[in-house]
Formats: C-alpha cells, structure tokens, sequence
C-alpha cells in the first residue's frame, strides 16, 4: 500500500519532465521518442511495468533497480538503464520479462537479499535527504520482509508508529537486518549489552511491556 | 726431628692400673642400701644428717663399676614407692586442704629431686645419655606427674578443684592466688601438654559455657551499653586471673572464648537492640557506649563490619527520609543546614568514639553521596545555601569562620553527581548577588570560587571568573564615564551601569521595556560614550534585570525612597502624568511581559507595607479588568522602603523543568566531544568500553546515562564521525 501511495504522490506533485532515451529499443518500449531525452521518470517507470505486466509495487522493480545502480526510486539515468540491462544480460523488453521469475528469486539468496536491503535505503530515500521517512521505511520493509517472513514485522511496523514517528537513520536501518537474521523471534538470544541502535532496544521494550514476549529479566 | 727414618720407639709406656679394683656384688648391693636409705631420709625431711660427699662417691663407684643400671632401676622404684605414699596422703586431705597438701608435698619433692640430683649427677652426665634413660630431674617430674597428677584419685579431684576455685572468683569471692598460681606452675613444669590437657582444655570448655550462660542472662536483662560494659569488665578480669595464676599461654586462648562467647555470638542482638543498640548510640552522641563498642568489637572477626553496616544502613535510611520529606524541602537553607549538622555529628562520633578508623569514614561519606542524590533538586538547594551564607549569613564572621563553612559546604558538594547543575544554578545565584550588590564579602566570594576551582578545574570556574571581572570593569566604565560626561549629564537621574559579556553569564533574553524618557535619555547617552571607546561591540539592555532608587511623595507630604526593579520604576513613573491607569494602559506603556507586569503590579498593590499602588477591585490577585491608583494613604515606618528584589530563591516547578532541559542540552555536546576524544586515540573500541570510558571521564561533572551515550553514538555515526566494524557490529572505528 506504502509503495503504491508514494507512487501516487510522486506523479501528482513532482514535475514530470518527459524526457526519454532516443534509440529503437527504446521506440519498440513505445515511449516517446523525444530528442535529448536522458531521463525515465515516474510516467516512464509505470510505463515500464506496464509493458513488464507488473505491478509497480512488486518487489522485482526494487531487484531491477538495484541491478542498474539506480540512484533514486522511479528514476533510471540513461547510463543506469543500460548498464541495469547489460549485468542482467538482457537486451529486449520481452528476454527482461522472460528473467522476472528468477530476477524474483533473488530475493532469496541470503547473499544478494543483503546487497538489495542495504541498496534499498538510500534508492527509497528523498533526494538531499539524509534519513528515510518513516511512511517509506514501513512500506519497504514491509516489501522486503514479507517474502523472508520475519513473524515481528508488524509489531514493529505498529511500534515504530505509535512511538516513533521520525524518520529512519542509516544505521537502524542496516543494524535492523542484523536484528532479523541473528536475534530469535522470542527473543531469548537478544543482549542488552549488543550495541543494537537505541531504536531496536526500544522496541524489545514495547514488545517486553506489551507481553508479546516473555524475557528473562 | 733430625735425620729421616720412623721415630724411634722411647723406652717407657704409660698403662693403667695393672691390679683391678674388682667391685663385689655385695659391696654394690651395700652401696645402693645407703643411697635408697638417703632417699627416704631426703624425704623425711632428715637430709641433714646425710653427707653429701659420700652419698656422691657412693654413687660414683657404682656407675664406675657398672652399676649404673641397678642404680638408676633403684631410684625408680624407690622414688614410684614414695610417690605412691605421698599420693594416698594427697588423697586423704580435707576439703579446703587437698589442694594446699598437693602443693606443700610437691614443694617437697622438687626440694627432694634436687638433692638427689646433686647427688646422682655422675650417673646423670654418663650412665644416663649412653643408656638413653631419662635425666633424673625429669624421671623426677615424669613420676610425680604419673603417680600423683595421673593418680586416679587424685586427677579429677585437682581438675575440679582448680576450676572451682575459678568459678568461685568469677562470681566474686577472693581466693588464694599464690596457692593457683604455685599449682599451675607444677602443671606447666611437668610439661605444657600436661598443663593443656589436664588443666587448660577443660579450663577453656567450662569456661566458654560460663560465659555462654552468664551471657545469655546479662542480655536478657541489660540494656547494649552496660552489657557492653560487663563484657569488657569480664575481659579485663581474665587477662588480670591469667597475668596473675595462669600460664602466660592461655591469655590469648581465655580472650578468645570470651570474645566469642560475649561478644561474637551476641553481635547482631546487641546493635539491633531496641531502643539502647547502636541507633540509640549514634542519635544520642553516647561517645563512651560507642568507643567500647568499637574496642569490643574490632576484637571479633566481622565485629567491625556489622557496626558499620548497620551504621550505613542507618545513615542511608535517614538521610533518604530527609531528601525525601517535603516539609523539611520547603527551606533549601534549612535543609542543607541539617545536612551539614548531621554530617558534624558523625565526623565527631567517628573521630572520638572510632579512633579516625578510615573505613567508616568511607562509609559515612558512600552514604551521604547515596542519598544527597537522592533528590535531584539537591545541587540548587546546595547553591541557595551558599548564596544565603554570601548573601547574609557570614556577616560579621572571622575570615576562619567563613573558610570553615565553606570547606564543610564543598564536603556536600563533592557529594554530588551532578557537579553541573550545581554550576549552573550557582551561576544564576551569584548573578543575581553580584546584581544587586548583596554579597557579604568579596573575599568571602573569591575563596568559593578558588575552593570550586581548586576542585573541579579551570574550566569550571573560568565563567563565574569573567562575571567578577565584569563588574569591575563596569565600575572602571562608570567612573569614567561620569568624569568625562557630568557637565553633558547635568540633573538627570544617576545611572550605573553594569556591563554583562554574553556567555559569562547566564543567559536570560527578554525583550527591553519601555523606558520612561528620562531614564532613556541618560541610557543613550551612556550607550554612545561605550561605543566609542569600544568599537564593533553590541549592547542590550537586560531591563529585567535591573534596580531602581525613586523619591516619592504621598498626600501627606511624606517622603520615602523606593528600591524597585526597573520593570517597577517604569509602572511607577507612568504615575507621574496619571493618579490612576487600567492594567491594559500600563500594559501598553510599559511594554512588560504579562507574566512579569503581573507579579510587579502584586507587590506593588497587594502586599501590606508596600502598596505604593491601590487597586480596584481589592482582589488579592491581578487580573486585567483591574485599574491602579497611587495610593497618596501609603506609610511606612521606613523611610527606605524595598520592594522589588531580584533574590535568589527556590525556583518553580515549571522552571525547575526548563533549567534541567537547559542542562540535558549541555550535556549532549560534551558527551559527544568525550566520545570523539577517546575514539580518536583508540581508533577501533566496542561499545562497552565506550560506554565506561565516557563515563569516567565525564564523572566529574555529571553521571551520562548509557542510553543518551548510546544515542549520541548513533548520531555520531548518522554524521560519519563513526562507523560500525563491517566484521563485528558491536565495535565501532573512527573516521578521520
């Protein structure tokens, strides 16, 4: 929903520059074939998955984008496209589809998923911004972890809610990855003394006080 | 020698006696009826009779004939049959007698076995060594000790006797101690394991359930100071009965029964006591109680430990209770006059009843800094002390007098964790005395700083330093400034001027009032005169800060002399050209704040003695319906009448909250600047040893609480001053 939401508001209140990539492959995608194009932005992104058949807030798009180095969210520069096609070895929009399933799979390489969580902080970011708005941040992780099934990701979506409500810093993000991968669900391996972010210590608080868990004080 | 060969053999041999002195046996048997005879005699008391000479070359031709054995096998049976008649006499002593008839008959017999060594002392330096037989002193004592003290009838008797003798003297009879005092000495001649096992273990064990028994009685009907004092009497008795009739060995062994007895097994009841214990003690200054205490007490393992336990779970609790009763928070002076009190009591009770001894000493002061901080409210009032002794308090007093009382005030404040929030509110304090001119004495206010300083370093001092140097420099300013300007002053109202640098002191931004144009007059001109002699600078008038001294006239001509703040002075004189302004005219005209104009226009108007102002309606409180008029009715006795003061006093709970903001505030940049410091000298650190690092360095000051350290971290990272270990998150590097 998070994704799709700023997705909207991108296209009502950004200004959409329509400036496109001028080449054949890019006329057979169909887009305007205008000069001096170098951009594809949120119109040409929807556009894309349009022709993709996929919805923009599948997960794929986050893969694709990190395959092509994408700096920001719903927009491609003309070197990260190419380059983006060319490290997936692809070079028709119909050989990119045909690649979905197993660009989707990817996912679920422990290896790559990290590369992809990390990749994913600054690509959702605004630009200039230093930290990820919480609304975003929700909806990635919601995104990312719905395939991993982390069982308290919607504790920590609702804690982060009700006590939060600031943006996300670089550092909780990625220590959140860490939380996920060692820390047990019951949280009986989780150490007060782990220099986890005060965020994560917070949590296992709200989780403690509101008897999602049972730990041993 | 001349010449080489063997020596030549001389002519004549020394030999022995070539015709033998055979000994005959009858003759030895003859020669041992004479000494066996002697022996009785010795005994009988007849040895006067006997030759001493003869006696010995009798014996001495025995040995020499190698007689040796019968002899020393006759002295034996002989001495055993002696014994053995001796013993049966023992026994049949009387009562009281039995123990003066051992003593006398083994006064005998030492007297005896010293003759008869005389006269066997041949044998004893040659028969006996080679034949590896015991000397004849101590076959001597080795038979009397098993003929007499081992004799059945005799041993249990004389164990019984000696202890009840002892008893007897416990419980307060005079007995005959040179009888004891002979009769352990046989015990311990006859061997030390002897004395022990026959006299001094049981000695011990009766003993122990003596003072068990006498013990349990004392605390069951004495109060702790007079059992303390038994107890002492008691010890003091057995080192005397040991000095006096027992071997010098068992001081130490009977101390320690009785220490156990009295004292170790009775430790906790005795300072737990109700109503005499320690508590009792230590409210009521019993000096004396205590110091035997103490000396009692340092004697038994964890004697000490549990008066100083109890004493600091004492301490904490009382002090916990006086942090924590709002009656006695209501006067911060008061208050930290009953620290400083309670901190002189136990000084002097730690100083005369426990000799100085250092670790209670350090218990007294872990318990003062447990529950000073306590209450986090305990630095201001720690400061509004100081301020009320600056303000008022020390007048009159000796230069020693203030020293002292302000050493015993930096005791409390080495107490406090939070060394900055003293700064900060000591800093608002001396501002306001400093202000209005109310301190005591300089000298007195220059030694705090140097005790602070002396304490905490430069940097802690450094600002209220730049505050006195301000006022002084401000004198220096007005006085040239009056030089220079008086002709161009004329008439106008005196002006003093005290000039404030932005950061020394504490920082309290308000808008400036509306002057009334004479005062402005006189101001701008001060502030053109300044501003020449010191280019590039900016001034603001802090006019919530200031005093004033107006003449006023009532209606019936009296005149008084008001001291009021400037917010005051500009009310008043909007009086000048109006009898009566509404709350909203003189809102306007002023400029005051709200909450400020209320509080003035109150103690002008509503407090008796000093309502220059009346108001209308006469409500108690201001509201801004309200109108004022001069009040031409007023009087005073005074002819100086003070109404505005801008004195130091407790502050309200909503600017209590503001200035610990103020102070959290502070606290995040010198964390982060101690955390920077030690990351960049150790490069690589885990978060624990930050954590503890940080915290030492900045424990002078302030106890940083992990969790801001923690978030600071993470804001030091967010700014990449820091990064996580990529291999082990919980260690962080420094980025240059």
């Amino acid at each position: 929903m998070y994704f799709l939401a700023s997705l909207l508001n991108r296209i009502i209140f950004s200004l959409v520059i329509l400036r496109f990539l001028t080449s054949d492959f890019m006329m057979d995608l169909g887009l305007l074939p205008e000069r001096d194009a170098d951009m594809i932005m949120v119109e040409g992104t929807s556009q894309l998955c349009n022709d993709l058949l996929v919805d923009p807030q599948d997960v794929v798009m986050l893969v694709i984008s990190w395959h092509m180095k994408a700096a920001t969210m719903c927009e491609f520069t003309r070197q990260e496209f190419f380059d983006g096609l060319q490290s997936i070895g692809v070079d028709s929009i119909e050989k990119l589809r045909e690649k979905l399933p197993s660009l989707r799979a990817e996912i679920k390489d422990d290896h790559k998923f990290r590369e992809i969580y990390n990749f994913a902080f600054a690509w959702a970011r605004e630009k200039g911004q230093k930290s990820l708005a919480l609304e975003t941040a929700i909806g990635m992780w919601r995104l990312l972890f719905d395939g991993r099934h982390w069982p308290l990701i919607d504790h920590w979506c609702q804690f982060l809610q009700v006590k939060h409500n600031k943006a996300i810093s670089r550092d909780t993000w990625s220590q959140l990855l860490e939380f996920v991968k060692t820390i047990d669900p019951q949280l009986t391996n989780y150490d007060e003394e782990g220099a986890w972010p005060y965020l994560i210590d917070e949590f296992v608080e709200y989780l403690t006080e509101n008897g999602c868990v049972q730990r041993r004080k | 020698m001349s010449g080489g060969g063997p020596p030549r053999k001389r002519n004549f041999k020394i030999e022995a006696f070539k015709h033998r002195v055979e000994l005959d046996p009858k003759y030895a048997e003859r020669t041992w009826k004479v000494l066996e005879h002697a022996i009785h005699e010795i005994y009988n008391h007849n040895a006067s009779g006997l030759s001493f000479e003869e006696l010995y070359r009798s014996a001495y031709n025995m040995v020499l004939h190698k007689y040796g054995e019968k002899l020393y096998t006759g002295l034996q049976s002989t001495m055993t049959w002696r014994l053995k008649e001796i013993s049966k006499s023992i026994e049949a002593a009387q009562g009281g007698l039995f123990l003066e008839e051992l003593n006398a008959k083994w006064m005998d017999h030492n007297k005896a076995l010293q003759m008869i060594r005389d006269i066997l002392m041949y044998m004893d330096r040659t028969y006996v060594p080679t034949s590896h037989k015991t000397p004849v002193h101590e076959l001597g004592l080795n038979l009397w000790r098993d003929h007499i003290i081992h004799y059945d009838m005799i041993h249990d008797r004389l164990l019984h006797t000696l202890l009840d003798i002892i008893h007897r003297e416990r419980m307060g009879e005079v007995i005959n101690r040179g009888l004891m005092r002979s009769i352990t000495k046989m015990l311990m001649d006859l061997g030390p394991v002897v004395y022990q096992d026959d006299f001094e273990k049981p000695f011990l064990e009766v003993s122990a359930s003596f003072y068990s028994g006498e013990s349990q009685e004392f605390i069951e009907c004495c109060d702790c100071g007079n059992y303390l004092k038994k107890a002492e009497r008691r010890l003091n008795e057995e080192m005397e009965r040991v000095s006096h009739y027992l071997d010098a060995g068992s001081d130490a062994k009977i101390t320690s029964v009785v220490e156990k007895e009295m004292i170790a097994n009775h430790m906790h009841r005795l300072v737990h006591m109700e109503n005499s214990g320690l508590v009792n003690m230590l409210v009521d200054d019993k000096y004396e109680d205590l110091g035997r205490m103490y000396t009692l007490f340092r004697r038994v393992p964890d004697g000490l430990s549990t008066i100083r336990d109890m004493m600091t779970s004492y301490l904490r609790e009382t002090g916990k209770q006086l942090v924590t009763d709002p009656e006695r928070l209501k006067d911060p002076v008061e208050f930290v006059q009953c620290l400083l009190n309670e901190k002189d009591k136990h000084d002097k009770i730690i100083h005369v009843a426990f000799g100085n001894d250092k670790t209670f000493q350090n218990a007294l002061n872990s318990s003062f800094e447990f529950f000073i901080n306590l209450n986090n409210r305990s630095p201001e009032f720690i400061s509004l002390y100081v301020d009320d002794k600056l303000r008022k308090g020390l007048k009159g007093a000796t230069e020693e007098d203030v020293e002292a009382i302000l050493d015993k005030v930096m005791m409390l404040f080495r107490y406090l964790q939070e060394k900055d929030v003293f700064e900060k509110y000591y800093k608002q304090h001396l501002a306001k005395r400093l202000l209005s001119s109310k301190t005591v004495s300089d000298d007195a206010e220059r030694s705090m700083i140097v005790k602070l300083k002396t304490e905490c370093g430069y940097q802690f001092t450094s600002k209220l330093e730049g505050m006195f140097t301000d006022m002084k420099t401000s004198q220096d300013t007005m006085r040239d400034f009056y030089a220079k300007k008086s002709e161009e002053l004329g008439d106008g109202p005196t002006l003093d001027v005290h000039i404030l640098t932005t950061g020394s002191w504490p920082t309290q931004p308000s808008p400036p009032c509306s002057l009334p144009p004479e005062i402005l007059a006189v101001c701008e001109k001060f502030r053109a005169y300044y501003l020449g002699t010191h280019n590039g600078r900016r001034l603001t008038w802090q006019t919530n800060m200031g005093t004033a001294d107006i003449k006023a006239t009532f209606g019936k001509g009296q005149k008084h002399e008001l001291n009021v703040s400037t917010y005051q002075m500009c009310i008043l004189m909007l009086f000048n050209s109006a009898d009566g302004l509404t709350y909203k005219d003189i809102e306007q005209g002023t400029e005051i704040p709200a909450v400020d104009l209320k509080r003035c226009l109150q103690s002008l108007a509503c407090v008796k003695g000093k309502n220059v102002l009346r108001k209308e309606p006469m409500s108690k409180d201001i509201s801004e319906d309200d109108t004022f008029y001069f009040n031409d009715k007023f009087t005073s006795k005074l002819v100086k009448v003070k109404i505005g003061t801008v004195v130091a006093q407790k502050e309200s709970e909503p600017e209590k909250q503001e200035t610990r903001q103020r102070v959290e505030e502070d606290r995040k940049p010198q964390i982060e600047a101690a955390i920077v410091r030690i990351m960049k000298s150790r490069r690589v650190l885990d978060h624990n040893s930050i954590v503890a690092e940080v915290t030492k360095q900045l424990q002078a000051r302030f106890l940083p609480n992990p969790v801001i350290i923690k978030k600071r971290i993470e804001s030091l990272i967010e700014r990449e001053f820091l990064e996580r270990d990529k291999a082990d998150r919980k260690l962080y590097r420094y980025l240059a």
